[in-house]
């Protein structure tokens, strides 16, 4: 009973917080089935640190670092090939919608060089356009701030060139 | 195209259908990552050495005082004993990788740390169990006689010799290269992801 209740709770925290699982699998996964696979290890760890959030530090952070570390030390499948951002492929629960077409073919080009980052670099510029502030980037990295902006900076320089080469 | 520029449209990403994710049906499901499937193995490995001495006992049942009294029975036994408590060490020690809610480099490093210190101790362990099975093929012969043995103890000293450095030689290279293979290219990885972070 308290097991169904327990699991129940937590249900209702993944669901108010799936955009932010699904924009790591989006991130670090290439495929439909990688993405499917990663959405569903990224919940498994969750559920099982789960009994170890204190709320010492915001939900979000606590997730956002569980969701990193999964992805970028659980999925070890090498990445074959450069593919872009393709919606329709998506599975149907994580599937988005943008606003307009010059935004959301932006969006589709800020993808593609993102698929070229490393994947430190990935998880800063996921971090940094969720507006997180460098000091919660911190907490969730453990980088120190001052590293943080410069390596953002570069991160910046990389996706400008990045773009301009498309 | 300027990254500043685009995060608001970023945010403003949202989700259209989200009812067919069974969040439920998810931590229902076992892991298959890499230190799921390495517990696995070690669970796996600690259930078979408990099993298989009891399949020796009771397959010479017909026969239980010679096989109370063999030595080859009871230095088996000791084996199966160190590889229980070696898998059951490695069994934590894998564990202590699963925990994922810590800082992502602090998480690196302790990950890298675990792997590096599990390797060190597998490679300790085979040289263990090879050094065992050695003395026991050099001494057992003294007390009790199997006819496979007193073959091997009709070569001369040199020879037997001989063959267990190339055994101690074949295992250090298996080893360094069963090693690399499994572990060797994540601990890489791992290794580089931590040195960007510095």
């Amino acid at each position: 009973m308290q097991t169904q209740e327990t699991e129940k709770q937590f249900e209702k925290l993944i669901k108010e917080n799936e955009l932010l699982v699904f924009k790591v699998c989006r991130m670090y996964a290439y495929t439909n089935a990688d993405r499917k696979d990663l959405f569903q290890e990224i919940v498994l760890q969750l559920w099982k640190a789960h009994p170890k959030f204190k709320g010492e530090s915001k939900f979000s952070t606590w997730l956002y670092r569980v969701a990193i570390n999964t992805a970028i030390t659980s999925l070890r499948k090498e990445k074959r090939f450069i593919t872009s951002y393709e919606p329709e492929a998506l599975p149907e629960n994580i599937r988005e919608e943008n606003n307009s077409d010059v935004e959301e073919e932006q969006l589709q080009q800020l993808y593609t060089a993102i698929e070229q980052l490393t994947q430190i670099e990935k998880a800063i510029v996921m971090l940094y356009m969720e507006d997180k502030s460098y000091d919660e980037m911190e907490d969730i990295l453990g980088i120190t701030t001052g590293n943080l902006r410069v390596k953002m900076n570069r991160i910046k320089e990389k996706l400008r060139q990045l773009t301009k080469n498309n | 195209m300027e990254l500043d520029d685009l995060k608001q449209s970023w945010q403003k990403t949202n989700k259209v259908e989200s009812h067919d994710s069974d969040i439920i049906r998810l931590i229902q499901n076992k892991n298959y990552g890499p230190v799921a499937a390495l517990k696995k193995a070690f669970k796996k490995q600690i259930k078979l050495m408990i099993i298989v001495p009891f399949i020796i006992f009771f397959t010479n049942i017909d026969r239980v005082d010679r096989v109370l009294t063999s030595i080859m029975f009871w230095s088996y036994i000791a084996f199966c004993i160190g590889l229980i408590t070696f898998s059951w060490f490695n069994y934590q020690m894998v564990k202590r990788m699963e925990s994922m809610d810590g800082m992502v480099k602090a998480n690196l490093e302790q990950q890298i740390a675990t792997l590096q210190s599990r390797l060190k101790w597998k490679i300790t362990g085979v040289r263990i169990a090879l050094l065992y099975f050695i003395l026991l093929a050099e001494v057992m012969p003294y007390f009790q006689h199997y006819s496979m043995l007193d073959k091997w103890h009709s070569l001369s000293l040199a020879v037997r010799l001989a063959a267990y450095v190339g055994f101690l030689l074949l295992q250090y290279f298996i080893s360094t290269v069963v090693s690399h293979r499994k572990y060797g290219k994540h601990l890489l990885y791992l290794k580089q992801l931590a040195n960007e972070m510095q």
